[in-house]
């Protein structure tokens, strides 16, 4: 079969496979999954919860810099689950990308304006030679001013979709089944319930119980929207809740 | 475009004359959810799958069919990234058109533009091909008229068309089904029953 001069490139570059597949950026969805993180998004019914796991690999470094989860705005917040340091290229975009946009329109970006931003980024990538996919999978949460609590995951391949419970990394898709039998019959959580339902849905895929400082978790509130990281103490509260349920 | 290392097309002829970018462009499109098109006498109606990946996304965050100006709307089969940067540009086009003629942009100009913009991105240098079919229906005074523009940016007039997954059954069903008198509430009919068609395969 003739294959043309694009042979064995495809797996290089973002061109097509011969069955019309992008192998860069199936390579890109590994590559997330390669961090060995998992992350969890859980929307509820005035609030959105994010968790994922803090992994610090060497007891000499400082705890408080390993971190996924970026505020974009004060109302803005984003997990990025996989390579780091795309990561940190695409936060630092972002907040300049919606710093503008409050001085140009003069409102707030709402979250699926940010999250169809970042994935057509990533679509770029996956359409120009000059620059590879990012690794990274990414989940942008914030409260709507109309549409109320929004969770959106945005992937290498430029896809992003609303949610309202997912998630990322290692253990993605044992976390996907577990989420869905809890959300099957639309459930309206409250703020208490999102926050151990995410929390509760990570312990049990990873199938440990984790300590405060092993875990990150963001949240962001109807009655209070700005994107706020939990202290020490209060995912310990939580954890506590959590085990006394059980 | 694009980096200057990569000023040359990464779509390039093979010995035989095909642009087998192009037609990889294309496996994509096949394996995409269904979309179809129906011209009726009255008007156009497209439709297409939206089988989401899990009950836990929203499905009132996605919507496949949109609209490029207020009387044109587009479906696509394929990659679903892609069809969005179409549609922007299109979009950005029929107000380029409005603002120059102070006129509603007509269908066919429309999608002669959108199909430059695919044609486009299988001749510059260092980008693919785009992995989308669309299927272009709008209504101006020629008329309901339905388009549909290929990966390597030639389009075509349809009475009825089909694509993505399940492609050919789709198709034969609607050449049985199809009639030039055919009114809009039949077309909509006729473009639920060849989806249901599709749906366990």
């Amino acid at each position: 079969m003739s294959r043309g001069t694009g042979a064995g490139y495809d797996r290089h570059i973002t061109i097509f496979s011969p069955e019309g597949r992008l192998y860069q950026v199936e390579y890109a969805f590994k590559a997330v999954k390669a961090s060995g993180v998992t992350s969890i998004g859980v929307r509820g019914k005035d609030s959105v919860c994010v968790v994922t796991q803090k992994k610090v690999p060497d007891k000499l470094l400082d705890q408080t810099s390993v971190t996924h989860l970026f505020p974009i705005t004060k109302y803005l917040g984003l997990l990025a689950t996989g390579m780091t340091a795309d990561a940190r290229s695409l936060v630092q975009q972002a907040r300049n990308e919606a710093a503008e946009f409050r001085f140009k329109w003069g409102y707030e970006m709402p979250v699926d304006v940010l999250a169809k931003w970042v994935a057509d980024k990533a679509q770029i990538y996956t359409q120009h030679a000059y620059m590879r996919p990012l690794g990274v999978v990414t989940m942008i949460l914030g409260i709507d001013e109309e549409k109320g609590p929004q969770l959106f995951k945005c992937d290498p391949a430029g896809h992003f979709f609303g949610h309202k419970a997912t998630s990322a990394g290692l253990k993605e898709q044992e976390a996907i089944n577990f989420l869905e039998k809890k959300m099957k019959n639309d459930p309206a959580f409250s703020y208490e319930e999102t926050v151990q339902t995410a929390i509760s849905a990570l312990q049990s895929v990873l199938q440990e119980d984790f300590k405060a400082t092993e875990i990150e978790v963001g949240v962001v509130r109807k009655e209070d929207p700005v994107f706020r990281m939990l202290s020490t103490e209060e995912i310990d509260e939580q954890l506590t809740a959590i085990s006394e349920r059980d | 475009m694009g980096d200057s290392q990569y000023s040359f097309s990464l779509t390039t002829f093979s010995p035989s004359g095909k642009l087998v970018q192009i037609e990889h462009a294309l496996m994509a499109v096949g394996s995409g959810q269904t979309s179809l098109g129906i011209k009726a006498a009255n008007g156009v109606v497209i439709a297409t799958e939206k089988k989401l990946p899990s009950i836990l996304v929203d499905e009132t965050s996605v919507q496949k069919i949109q609209l490029m100006t207020t009387n044109i709307g587009v479906v696509y089969s394929g990659m679903g990234p892609d069809s969005r940067v179409l549609v922007r540009k299109s979009r950005k086009q029929a107000q380029q058109y409005y603002r120059l003629y102070k006129e509603p942009i007509p269908v066919t100009q429309l999608v002669r533009e959108t199909a430059a913009v695919m044609q486009e991105f299988t001749q510059s240098g260092g980008v693919r091909p785009f992995g989308v079919s669309l299927l272009v229906a709008g209504y101006d005074d020629n008329g309901p008229q339905l388009f549909q523009v290929d990966p390597s940016g030639s389009y075509f007039s349809w009475k009825a068309s089909a694509m993505g997954k399940n492609v050919s059954n789709a198709k034969t069903f609607l050449e049985k089904r199809y009639t030039d008198d055919m009114e809009l509430d039949d077309a909509v009919h006729t473009a639920i029953l060849t989806l249901k068609e599709g749906y366990f395969l």
